[in-house]
């Protein structure tokens, strides 16, 4: 019998309908370094998760992983703030594909159109960047609750 | 490295900032943070609400970066920090804990919604995150567009106005009035002090609709309350954002049973404000009231309302006194007159018909609960309640239409304390609250300390134990 999926079916719809995703490494020091990636996506196995980041945005990221695997995902909902966190160890890197374009662009434009809900207007996020798109894949191994409140820390069931 | 001082618009919470921490094994964390505060021109100080990673992580590696946005331009500011201690008293913790506070008690989340620490970190960098770069810069908003003008020329004259009125009536309306036209302060009210312990009561308004005269805020509920009972200004920007983090709070502590008290203060004043600016209005060591501005725009208020706004509240607060005593030792030198015979000759009763209004009312007065209903609606409770029963039953016992200060102050019923009795701002809630609840019944100025009862149709008046 195959091990329950880690990434349920209805977590997964979630971490990729459009979130706001910071994504954290460190480097050998224990300095923390972060950035935003626009899209994700869970892979079929439900157990490994492609994030996608604006090229240039992710230099460091990358350069701490070559050497320190370790990454965190923290995903958010602005309209309601609901939040989960993912824990993984880096695999690989590749350039995003051209056809992966129209999803990224779709959970940006979803993430863009709760932002306007709490009064932020595109206007104010044109300048933001997010293409081409660096494509970062993990094998996720822990997840957590982190909608603010009591719980939130808590392993994700 | 950016001046930190130059980031004051970054630390409103109009955006969430994130919090990466990495423990002392190597792993990454990433967390919502709720509050970021500016302390001095090398710190910051974090909210800490809830025992989490972050907060074990920074007790093993120090080391923590932040990103939190510009409201103005969404342009990404990286600051590069090491935790130093965490503040659980003191200024920079109370200033934190009273925005916190405030929200906490307009979502009913006061004891869980709650402030545990003031982290204070020292800033090692901060940096605009190239990538993430906000509004192309020709088309940056305006930082202060809405920002006060508060010169010397604005404050002379708001201290004109004050010492031009000579009731406490005029007094409360002109104050709003020049906060609006000189100051831009659109919606704005004055709460006093109310006979009750640690209450207060809308006094005026300006910029709502009508009916808010007379509504209770409790010490410790909302901007208006935390401002109350810590006597100190609260600012809240992004209001939205904030509510929006307090209801998953709620929600998360209602699925686990932590949220019994299901009641929720209404906002008072506009419906959903996105800024809130709430003044203490202290004189010596007492608190007057509260002045409250609000406005639909986020980050309407800055530091330097903030800061002025103080002075001009301590200026009123004083004048606020000094017109108590004054109208208190005027009233004495005119005589009471006689029942049945106004000022002007005039009797108290004026025809429905031509004010369109009810033909007969019944006023109810509850002597338990301090209390009166017209026809069945609340108008008024605790002092303006007793003194509304008091003219209404003079009047029909006796005919009396014209009551003084300084008789109603020797009525030993109304148990009016000796000092500091609040009499005249009671009289002007309760005429107020007529004005706009019931008219049929109209309290007049007629001079000094002295006005007028003006009845229109049948007033009935019933008293229950």
């Amino acid at each position: 019998m195959s091990p329950k999926p880690l990434i349920s079916d209805a977590l997964a719809a979630f971490l990729e309908s459009g979130l706001s995703v910071t994504v954290g490494t460190r480097d050998g020091q224990l300095n923390p370094d972060s950035s935003r990636a626009w899209a994700v996506r869970i892979d079929a196995d439900r157990t490994h998760l492609t994030a996608f980041l604006y090229t240039k945005a992710a230099t460091a990221i990358l350069r701490n992983l070559a050497a320190h695997p370790e990454i965190a995902l923290a995903f958010d909902r602005p309209i309601d703030n609901r939040a989960c966190q993912v824990k993984g160890l880096y695999e690989s890197s590749r350039r995003a594909r051209p056809g992966e374009r129209t999803d990224v662009e779709r959970q940006l434009d979803g993430f863009l159109s709760q932002l306007e809900t709490i009064g932020i207007p595109r206007a104010l996020t044109a300048g933001w960047r997010t293409w081409p798109c660096v494509a970062i894949r993990l094998r996720v191994t822990q997840l957590f609750e982190q909608t603010p409140g009591p719980g939130a820390g808590e392993p994700l069931r | 490295m950016i001046p930190l001082e130059t980031l004051t618009s970054c630390f409103q919470g109009l955006l969430p900032a994130w919090l990466c921490t990495c423990s002392r094994d190597g792993v990454p964390n990433v967390a919502m943070l709720s509050h970021v505060d500016y302390v001095d021109s090398s710190h910051v100080a974090l909210s800490f609400q809830f025992f989490n990673k972050s907060k074990r992580n920074v007790a093993e590696n120090p080391r923590a970066l932040v990103r939190l946005y510009d409201p103005d331009t969404l342009q990404m500011i990286a600051l590069r920090l090491r935790f130093v201690r965490t503040e659980t008293e003191g200024p920079v913790f109370e200033k934190m804990r009273l925005r916190i506070e405030a929200i906490a008690s307009y979502s009913g989340l006061k004891g869980i919604f709650k402030l545990l620490g003031a982290d204070i970190y020292e800033v090692l960098d901060v940096a605009p995150v190239e990538h993430e770069v906000g509004l192309p810069a020709p088309k940056l908003a305006p930082k202060h567009d809405s920002c006060v003008p508060f010169t010397m020329k604005a404050l002379q004259e708001f201290a004109d106005r004050i010492h031009r009125a000579a009731t406490l009536d005029s007094l409360l309306d002109s104050v709003l009035e020049t906060l609006e036209r000189i100051f831009g302060f659109r919606h704005s009210m004055i709460l006093l002090a109310s006979e009750q312990p640690e209450r207060l009561e809308l006094i005026a308004s300006r910029g709502y609709p009508p009916g808010g005269v007379g509504s209770e805020v409790g010490f410790g509920e909302g901007i208006i309350g935390m401002v109350a009972e810590a006597r100190k200004p609260v600012r809240i920007s992004g209001m939205l954002r904030q509510m929006l983090y307090a209801h998953a709070v709620a929600k998360r502590a209602q699925e686990r049973g932590l949220c019994p008290d299901d009641r929720r203060i209404p906002l008072p004043g506009l419906a959903n404000p996105e800024s809130q600016l709430g003044i203490p209005l202290l004189a010596h060591d007492d608190l007057v009231g509260v002045l409250c501005v609000e406005s639909n725009a986020s980050y309407r208020f800055h530091e330097e309302d903030r800061a002025y706004l103080e002075v001009l509240g301590g200026y009123l607060a004083i004048a606020i006194q000094n017109v108590l005593l004054r109208e208190r030792a005027e009233e004495g030198e005119e005589p009471a007159p006689a029942p049945g015979h106004s000022a002007d000759g005039h009797g108290g009763s004026r025809s429905p018909a031509v004010h369109g209004l009810r033909p007969g009312i019944q006023v109810a007065y509850y002597k338990a609960d301090e209390c009166v209903l017209v026809d069945g609606e609340y108008l008024v409770r605790g002092l303006p309640a007793k003194l509304l029963r008091k003219l209404l039953h003079e009047h029909r016992a006796e005919g009396r239409d014209e009551f003084t200060n300084r008789l109603l102050r020797l009525d030993k019923s109304l148990q009016l304390p000796i000092v500091k009795d609040n009499l005249e701002s009671r009289l002007i809630l309760l005429r107020r609250r007529l004005e706009e609840r019931c008219p049929e019944i109209r309290i007049a100025p007629s001079g000094r300390g002295r006005f007028r009862l003006e009845l229109t149709g049948e007033v009935g008046l019933v008293e229950h134990p």
